[in-house]
């Protein structure tokens, strides 16, 4: 009896040794255990998208549930985020809508470094963009970028010659003129052009395509051609004021889908929009079709050349405060939503991947109602695509400075070259030196 | 003498009991007050002093940014704006609310419709104001510069699409909205000015105009004050009109002060800054609200 204690007593603290490196997480997880992580996403009803991602990775993992979290559309999305963030209560994998606040997160140590995600993807285009000190804080799982939407029916009512991929913007200018002027003269009230009020129809452009533009350098000489033509066409009644764009709040999606405009500038999320708007009701059924944006100089222009974009990839990252046992899955999901897998998924719901393969361009075209023209292939498929938000500490305070800088300049109010001196002023003593 | 030993502990019972009392009557609207606005501005006053970005930790960076405030000209711009658009919309708002106050204090047919009409815009919401303003301000299209065409302006202003006119419309549409509020505070303080003193005054031989400085004005002095207090909190910290409106554009033509904090914390995560500022703003307030409550203790006594 006496014996026997000592060896209990052993035998129980072998067994709790045993139990506690059970819970220490040095063991592999095993890798087909059931697993839920969650999914940051936004106005769930009427962006599939997520919905997209999580069916298709169920069917090669379906050990993992990925469960959406909804959170406010816009730019609430990240004011909401930030603070779940902050106060650990977000998602385990969360989208970043575009690189604007992607330094917030990360200089803020709210990513988890992927890297070993990264160099199992090949080459997408836009990984470099989350890349900080050779290390990836996210991947990208969809990449739109600028194209120009145009109207084929009011171009032949005009009779003006469509966009055939030559285009520079002073070419874009003169065919916005001669389709008003055309317009008109057959009765029509529909403008050239409709140019929407955000900073990037003009700012996205600019920074993408003139040699040497900066954002970050402060100096922004390199908008004022932009901006001088936008003025010419406000001007010339081509396309709407600002003023009326503004006022009235005019939405591009009634602007051009409604026929009011034959020329409308717009990143490549707008398919997915105007075949849905077509089918419910809510857009005019005509004939439509994308031209490579209108280019700098003739460089770039013809379609044996590639034109010059812009648009931020949109990318998915991990929540650092995820728990050790789901660690992997997360990765796995982002490995997939890079992945060609799901680009094949998100092209059939119109969405353009961050990898376009002919396997994407195929579904995309192949949606009902997407024009089949020659051009708009060009246009969807051949571009390089400049951010428009370098990744720095400096980009939200100089892209809030230069948003007041657009309204200043298209409501007249200053002369463009008085407000491009203020916002430099203004760069130098508010944002860089900070 | 004797007594006293055995009073003091029933003294102090009877203290301790309505202590008790007072606070657990108090304590339910308390600790809402201490936990959604006491602490976050206790904090407020803290995080002023850091260079907190929403992330980590808080560092202490002393008086850098005030220092920053005192250069930053978008600062200024912001604070001239708040100033600009106080300095406009508390006579115009108090003059148009005694207006409609005196009118609507007779005994007119239909007077309770006119008074609800009055209150209207400050019952309805501030997005289907803001919407439904700028389409009628709208420079090409809009209602109001048509009107303007009609009755021979050649060149109609640019409202809020000109960075001259913008804060004038905001104004107007400040204006309007509570003017109808503060009618109401003016009507009940009309209703407390006794009526002999108007018969007395009448009998006297006083005119309208008379009987309206010497009797109503007096009269009202306390409701003016409350008044003038209340609508210079309120025009200091004006925000959702603006951001709805015009979003304190063209350019930075309407930007205030509170929408610049709200830009610096909310858009750019510079909230130690955005603290700052908003001390700062908290301080205007506070010394304006304490220097009239000074005149006004003057002119009592």
């Amino acid at each position: 009896m006496k014996r026997a204690i000592p060896a209990v007593i052993s035998a129980a603290a072998a067994l709790t040794l045993v139990l506690a490196g059970c819970g220490g997480g040095d063991e592999p997880v095993d890798p087909n255990a059931p697993v839920t992580i969650t999914l940051a996403g936004w106005s769930l009803a009427s962006t599939p998208e997520f919905k997209t991602l999580a069916d298709g990775f169920k069917a090669t993992h379906p050990n993992v549930t990925v469960e959406l979290k909804e959170y406010a559309p816009g730019n609430d999305y990240d004011t909401q985020m930030i603070t779940d963030l902050a106060a650990g209560t977000a998602p385990d994998v969360y989208v970043m809508k575009n690189l604007r606040n992607f330094y917030t997160y990360q200089s803020g140590g709210q990513l988890l470094d992927v890297s070993d995600v990264t160099s199992g993807l090949g080459s997408v285009p836009a990984l470099a963009s989350y890349q900080v000190d050779g290390k990836a804080y996210a991947v990208p799982y969809r990449q739109d970028s600028w194209v120009l939407f145009y109207n084929k029916d009011l171009f032949a009512k005009a009779k003006v010659t469509p966009p055939d991929g030559s285009w520079t913007w002073d070419d874009y200018t003169d065919a916005t003129k001669r389709l008003h002027t055309g317009l008109k003269g057959v009765g029509s009230k529909a403008t050239g052009a409709y140019q929407h009020t955000f900073q990037s129809t003009v700012q996205g452009f600019a920074l993408a395509q003139t040699p040497g533009a900066d954002l970050l350098s402060g100096d922004f000489g390199y908008l004022k051609p932009y901006y001088e033509r936008s003025l010419d066409l406000q001007a010339a009644g081509a396309q709407p004021t600002f003023g009326t764009a503004k006022t009235n709040k005019l939405t591009y999606q009634a602007q051009f889908g409604k026929q009011q405009a034959a020329l409308l500038p717009m990143g490549t999320w707008y398919v997915a929009t105007l075949l849905n708007q077509q089918k419910s009701g809510d857009a005019d059924k005509f004939p439509w079709g994308i031209a490579p944006a209108p280019q700098f100089d003739k460089s770039t222009t013809g379609t044996s050349a590639t034109p010059v974009t812009f648009g931020d990839p949109t990318g998915l990252g991990i929540n650092p405060k995820i728990s050790k046992s789901k660690t992997a899955a997360a990765k796995a999901f982002l490995q997939y939503a890079a992945g060609p897998d799901a680009g094949k998924a998100l092209a059939g719901i119109g969405i353009t991947p961050a990898q376009v393969t002919d396997a994407v361009t195929a579904t995309l075209f192949g949606l009902d109602g997407v024009p089949q023209d020659e051009l708009s292939k060009f246009a969807y498929t051949k571009h390089t695509i400049k951010p428009e938000n370098p990744v720095s500490k400096h980009t939200a305070g100089l892209q809030n400075l230069l948003n007041e800088t657009h309204s200043t300049i298209l409501s007249n109010s200053k002369g463009v070259d008085a407000a491009l001196a203020e916002a430099q002023t203004r760069a130098k003593n508010e944002v860089l030196n900070q | 003498m004797a007594t006293l030993p055995r009073t003091r502990p029933r003294n102090r019972r009877l203290v301790w009991r309505n202590t008790v009392a007072g606070w657990s009557f108090i304590l339910p609207n308390f600790i809402g007050f201490a936990v959604l606005t006491l602490l976050p501005v206790a904090v407020l006053f803290y995080v002023a002093f850091t260079s907190w970005n929403v992330f980590g930790v808080a560092e202490w960076t002393g008086t850098a940014n005030f220092q920053r405030m005192w250069g930053d000209a978008s600062f200024w711009t912001a604070l001239r704006n708040t100033v600009y658009y106080t300095a406009f919309h508390i006579p115009l708002t108090l003059a148009a609310a005694l207006g409609l106050a005196l009118l609507l204090n007779r005994k007119l047919r239909g007077v309770r419709f006119f008074r609800t009409v009055a209150f209207f815009p400050y019952v309805t919401s501030i997005v289907a104001i803001a919407i439904v303003w700028n389409q009628l301000f709208s420079p090409e299209y809009g209602p109001i510069n048509a009107l303007l065409r009609a009755v021979g302006v050649d060149d109609p202003p640019g409202w809020t699409t000109s960075s001259t006119w913008s804060m004038p419309a905001v104004i107007i549409v400040g204006t309007w909205r509570y003017m109808g509020y503060y009618m109401l505070l003016f009507l009940a303080g009309l209703q407390t000015i006794p009526a002999q003193l108007y018969e007395a005054a009448q009998t006297d031989g006083a005119s309208a105009w008379q009987r309206f400085v010497h009797v109503t004005i007096p009269g009202l002095r306390h409701t003016t004050f409350f008044v003038t207090v209340l609508l210079t909190i309120e025009s200091f910290k004006v925000f959702d009109l603006i951001l709805l409106m015009t979003g304190g554009g063209p350019g930075q033509s309407t930007l205030v002060l509170s929408q610049y904090i709200y830009q610096k914390g909310f858009e750019e995560n510079q909230f130690g800054y955005a603290s700052a500022v908003s001390i700062v703003l908290f301080a205007i307030c506070f010394g304006i609200t304490v220097i009239q409550f000074m005149v006004n203790k003057r002119g009592n006594s």
